[in-house]
């Protein structure tokens, strides 16, 4: 998740002034006790993890799908929209790849993504999910409200037109066959995209594997929201949860010997701070919430919602926006749906009934295709924590012998292992078919 | 150095007293604004993390985050770029080793000022080898003996001494810090001073080895400014830093 890799980013960040750089040394598996909560949080580290490169040429691409004025002052750093390519040197085929909510084209689910479709001769070109900031703030046109699966993947598809044409101008990529990928809401996504696809055939996808995606998108925010749902004493039992959690890492970081943040030492730290079920999901919770706190500014900068900003203001880029940080972050998803998204859609649809659109939040939308598709393959953990009961066997049951189902991982904790990465490299053998 | 040190503390002492209170970071609202429709929880607000740190700079705090995200895009990075193009990966591992070596003395002085001779002796250990064995500091001999390198410095020793972190303060180009950091900077700059005049250099040579210091430091460190990609990037970063010297202080 997120937070893991913010934490670590500013563990590595604020030491390293006197400190190497991270040594590229396979980190060893660990010896923390597994839950699907911990696979989460930490990753699946009791497996082996995959030999995968330890660089990879990546270029860092960016797209201007808006004017440079049209962008609000607060985002002055987001004008145009980011996205990465990692470059064969002959012509190869193409695997376009989906970030997960709130995650961006470069998190670390996704570079390992990247390595492991380049370690198989694939041209990769990374995305933001459409509920990451730099992507909602860079959407081309007011209508495209993002949020609704079928409309992203309107967005998505045209991005993806787009940022191909510019690989082929500015790298001159030359691709011989396409295909996608994405993991958790990047995963729905891609079978959106894939749909649509169908229709407008540009890409004609050759393959496309759903990683860790959810089945209803209700029941998985649902499910993140209720880890930060502290009953008794709600914000307060959640403060005071997190600065035991501080302390106790604080504590076995004073006991350590060196004082470098290795991959070993992170997995140390874990392991003494000995944190609780209920502790692992409220770092799970608050980092979602973290996420879903950035998609709603964006939102309300971007249509003047006037939700947690004041609506007709022009944030200038000095500003404190403390306070709309305060405001999000008090917002489930449940109340922003019933809220928000449920009068908006209706506005352009007054017909529109809550259970249709929670229905439109789903994979179930589209289960006639996914049934019926044979170039679609999903990968799931059984233990995967978004996924509300009964919907590991829905998967089963619609993808029938193109799903794959690990016992664990928790959510995509698995990613960079070995098991999760052989099964990738059976799925994506472009180059060597 | 010196001069780099100078300018650097007199700029600094000028920026704070012009700017420290004179920005405002309160929003300057139009006529037609409405207000937001989520209201504030009074609750929330107070048990927040990010609000259990002093930011009363915070306007002066936001503008100079700014304008080292800018220094870093327009003036940093393009150097380190350069820096990383033309040097050798050895000759740049053998410089940031160097630095690195003449950092332990700092970290030497403040472990004793903390009353922790395990530490002072490992670095003074390390130091020791890597100056020999290591060729002036450019080989990391040490931490393959299993001398481990540790991170100590003045801000930390106030810290241990039960000095209070004081206000938030993000200074030009270093980036976040706090009033107690901040001091605790300039006496550390001081203390490799000392050593660097011990290496008995011409103004020029030194003006050198500053500026490649500078370029090393940035070089090694990975972060970005707003890679996070999120609009409150300030205020979690602001908490990172705090969180951070805590533990580093507790340790």
């Amino acid at each position: 998740m997120r937070f893991k890799s913010i934490v670590i980013v500013l563990f590595i960040t604020a030491c390293s002034a006197n400190t190497q750089p991270p040594l590229e040394v396979k980190a060893e598996t660990c010896d923390i006790e597994y839950t699907q909560y911990q696979a989460t949080v930490t990753g699946y580290c009791q497996e082996a993890e995959a030999s995968l490169p330890a660089e990879i040429p990546i270029i860092e691409k960016e797209i201007a799908l808006r004017s440079v004025a049209s962008i609000p002052d607060v985002f002055w750093y987001s004008t145009k929209m980011k996205y990465s390519l990692v470059k064969q040197e002959e012509k190869a085929p193409l695997a376009f790849v989906i970030a997960g909510t709130g995650a961006s084209y470069n998190s670390a689910k996704m570079i390992s993504l990247q390595k492991t479709l380049y370690q198989q001769g694939y041209h990769v070109i990374s995305l933001s999910s459409p509920t990451y900031s730099n992507f909602i703030i860079n959407l081309d046109s007011s209508t495209d409200f993002p949020g609704v699966l079928e409309q992203d993947a309107k967005n998505l598809y045209r991005i993806m037109k787009k940022v191909y044409q510019q690989v082929i101008t500015e790298d001159n990529v030359v691709a011989t066959t396409f295909s996608l990928t994405g993991y958790s809401l990047g995963g729905a996504h891609s079978a959106y995209v894939a749909q649509l696809d169908e229709s407008e055939q540009i890409f004609n996808f050759e393959k496309v594997v759903l990683i860790n995606p959810p089945v209803s998108l209700y029941n998985s925010v649902n499910i993140l929201d209720s880890y930060l749902d502290l009953k008794e004493g709600g914000p307060d039992a959640a403060s005071t949860m997190l600065d035991d959690i501080f302390l106790r890492f604080a504590d076995s970081y004073a006991e350590q010997e060196s004082s470098s943040f290795s991959q070993s030492a992170i997995y140390a730290l874990f392991r003494d701070a000995n944190l609780s079920e209920e502790e692992l999901k409220l770092l799970i919770g608050a980092s979602f919430r973290m996420s879903s706190t950035d998609m709603l500014f964006a939102l309300d900068v971007s249509y003047n919602v006037g939700g947690i900003i004041y609506k007709n203001h022009k944030i200038n880029k000095f500003e404190s926006i403390t306070h709309s940080m305060y405001r999000a972050s008090v917002i489930t998803f449940k109340e922003y749906f019933e809220k928000v998204l449920v009068p908006w859609q209706q506005e352009s649809d007054a017909s529109l009934t809550r259970e249709a659109l929670i229905a439109r939040l789903s994979l179930k939308n589209i289960e006639n295709y996914l049934r019926h598709s044979d170039k679609i393959s999903l990968v799931t953990n059984a233990d995967d924590i978004i996924l509300a009961k009964g919907e590991v066997e829905y998967l089963q049951d619609v993808f029938g012998l193109r799903a794959k189902i690990f016992p664990r991982g928790g959510h995509c904790g698995n990613i960079d292992r070995v098991s999760f990465v052989e099964y990738l490299n059976s799925q994506f053998q472009g180059a060597k078919q | 150095m010196m001069a780099f040190f100078k300018l650097l503390t007199q700029s600094l002492a000028i920026l704070l007293i012009a700017l420290l209170s004179a920005c405002s970071s309160i929003p300057e609202l139009e006529d037609n604004v409405e207000k937001p429709r989520v209201k504030l929880s009074s609750v929330y607000e107070e048990k927040a993390v990010t609000n259990q740190y002093d930011d009363p700079w915070e306007g002066f705090n936001r503008r100079m985050y700014y304008f080292n995200a800018k220094a870093d895009e327009y003036v940093l990075l393009p150097i380190v770029a350069g820096y990383k193009a033309v040097t050798p990966d050895l000759v740049e591992k053998g410089i940031s080793n160097f630095f690195k070596n003449l950092g332990e003395f700092p970290v030497f002085i403040n472990a004793i000022l903390q009353g922790k001779p395990s530490v002072a002796s490992e670095t003074l250990g390390r130091f020791a080898v890597n100056t020999t064995v290591g060729v002036l500091g450019l080989f990391d001999v040490a931490t393959s003996i299993g001398l481990v390198e540790q991170n100590e410095d003045f801000g930390q020793t106030l810290g241990v001494w039960g000095v209070n972190p004081g206000p938030y303060l993000v200074l030009p180009l270093l980036g976040p810090s706090s009033l107690r950091d901040a001091a605790g900077t300039s006496i550390d700059m001081f203390a490799l001073q000392v050593v660097i005049d011990e290496l008995g250099m011409t103004a020029e040579e030194e003006m050198f080895l500053s500026l490649l210091g500078s370029i090393n430091t940035r070089a090694n460190l990975p972060f970005r400014y707003y890679a996070s990609g999120s609009a409150f990037e300030y205020e979690r970063f602001k908490v990172l830093y705090m969180k951070y010297r805590e533990i580093q202080i507790a340790r």
